[in-house]
């Protein structure tokens, strides 16, 4: 299977702390990977250096064979956990805005999409709830047409129910051309859907797998793993 | 590129708000003080917009580094040079659209003015016709050589700004004291570019020194002699900055 993404001797270092360290992972197309650890343990560091956010200290960042650039990030969706949209935009001008920016861009899927969860247009981005905000992020990473999607953290401060709606969008948006690498703190949620999982641990990835055979080499869940290795 | 020029403008809406206030402000001070309000209002506007001009413009930059919503920008597939070169050509139209609206302003009280004092417009044809011929020992060129340096000179600053925000979110990205250290760079810059600009004008023209101390006014040419050499040791210093917060927001970036 072919690699869209590969890290190869990745480290991030702020001085006299290392975020991350000798991270070699390999993402193949077509699969949803769990990105899971407690808070520190490097999810979001690791997605923002292959966002091309943040630059790592060492080692490299292929997307498609190619060095992160600016570049790559036509071909990578990223749904930061942070509230990044701007405030002062209407729901509408952020949908111009990734338009605009993005050639892969579906307006009128991502038209839908809102339409269906219940967000008007005209809305104000500060005026919107935390869950539609969650909701509007998922919706605009989504609505993209490209090989790789990561979303940092897409159920944090979200209601149980909105949660079942962004995980229902993620596996309608699924197919076996695109690839998906979803962090989350709530495991038991969401690792229904992970085809393989990554644990990290400050910095370090600690365990990876097959999400199937992970369960079935330690007879528990990924949760209880999750449990397990992080006691 | 016209893409990111016009988001920037799009987010701007606190400055079309300040264009509303002065223009309602003018108007109470012209209706209220008449002449003397119209000259206060004149007189004040360039120092006060200024000021807020260059605030708007640095704040901005430096939000979009240090706030989660500069992610919506750096997360796009554009370069960090076509970044900074947007944000320096909305900075420059900005910078027209303030010195426009400042002539109209003066134009409308001009008109309103004039409709008390019973102006011979023939008169200030005349005065504009003097100013282009020279009558006053300065005319438009002049004026032009002069707004140009100003401009250039503009966006010097601006760009040591960008530089030294940019040095602290990439190179010095997890340092403590962030804003300290920021303004710390930022002086280091702006003396580092005074140094480089005292030593190499001279060497650019070698008349500099004994035209500065012409006694009298100088002639257009001789302005462009003067400010010449200034204005192209400040568009190389220039260039080099947007080059290097261009490289260091493309390769080195910490958001």
């Amino acid at each position: 299977m072919s690699s869209v993404l590969s890290i190869n001797n990745l480290a991030k270092k702020y001085y006299n702390k290392t975020a991350l360290e000798n991270i070699n992972l390999n993402f193949e197309k077509g699969k949803i990977y769990g990105l899971i650890g407690p808070n520190g343990s490097g999810k979001t560091t690791l997605m923002k250096v292959i966002a091309g956010l943040h630059k790592q200290t060492s080692g490299e960042v292929l997307i498609n064979n190619i060095p992160a650039s600016h570049k790559t990030k036509a071909n990578l969706s990223y749904m930061p956990t942070d509230d990044f949209l701007y405030d002062s935009f209407k729901v509408k001008q952020i949908l111009k805005f990734y338009s605009d920016m993005y050639a892969d861009f579906n307006y009128g899927n991502a038209l839908n999409i809102l339409g269906d969860i219940g967000i008007d247009t005209e809305f104000r981005v500060s005026k919107l709830s935390s869950g539609l905000k969650g909701k509007l992020k998922v919706t605009l990473a989504l609505s993209r047409n490209t090989d790789i999607y990561m979303l940092d953290e897409p159920l944090n401060g979200v209601d149980v129910l909105s949660r079942d709606t962004i995980i229902d969008l993620i596996v309608k948006s699924y197919n076996d051309s695109k690839t998906f690498i979803i962090s989350s703190h709530l495991v038991n949620e969401i690792e229904k859907i992970f085809d393989y999982v990554i644990f990290l641990k400050d910095g370090f990835v600690e365990l990876t797998g097959d999400a199937e055979n992970l369960r079935q080499k330690h007879e528990m869940s990924i949760e209880n793993l999750y449990k397990e290795v992080y006691r | 590129m016209l893409k990111l020029i016009k988001y920037e403008f799009m987010r701007k809406d606190k400055v079309i708000m300040v264009f509303i206030i002065s223009l309602i402000i003018n108007l109470f001070m012209v209706l209220k003080l008449q002449t003397e309000g119209s000259a206060m209002f004149i007189g004040l506007f360039p120092l006060i917009s200024m000021t807020l001009y260059i605030v708007d413009i640095i704040s901005m930059y430096s939000r979009d580094l240090n706030n989660k919503s500069g992610y919506m920008l750096f997360m796009t597939p554009n370069s960090g040079y076509k970044i900074i070169v947007s944000k320096l050509i909305t900075a420059i139209l900005e910078g027209l659209f303030i010195l426009l609206f400042y002539f109209i302003i003066i134009l409308i009280n001009g008109i309103y003015m004039g409709s008390f004092y019973n102006i011979n417009y023939n008169e200030v044809i005349n005065f504009i016709n003097m100013i282009l011929s020279g009558y006053f020992r300065f005319n438009l060129g002049h004026v032009f050589v002069f707004l140009i340096t100003a401009l250039v000179f503009i966006l010097n600053f601006i760009l040591s700004a960008y530089t030294a925000i940019t040095i602290r979110k990439s190179i010095f990205s997890e340092i403590k004291f962030a804003g300290f250290l920021s303004f710390i760079i930022f002086i280091a810059i702006n003396w580092f570019t005074s140094f480089t600009a005292k030593k190499l004008i001279p060497m650019l023209n070698p008349y500099f020194e004994s035209l500065t101390q012409v006694q009298g006014s100088l002639t257009a040419t001789q302005l462009v002699y003067v400010f010449l050499p200034l204005m192209i040791v400040l568009i190389i210093q220039c260039a080099i900055m947007t080059v290097a917060s261009g490289y260091l927001l493309e390769k080195k970036i910490n958001l």
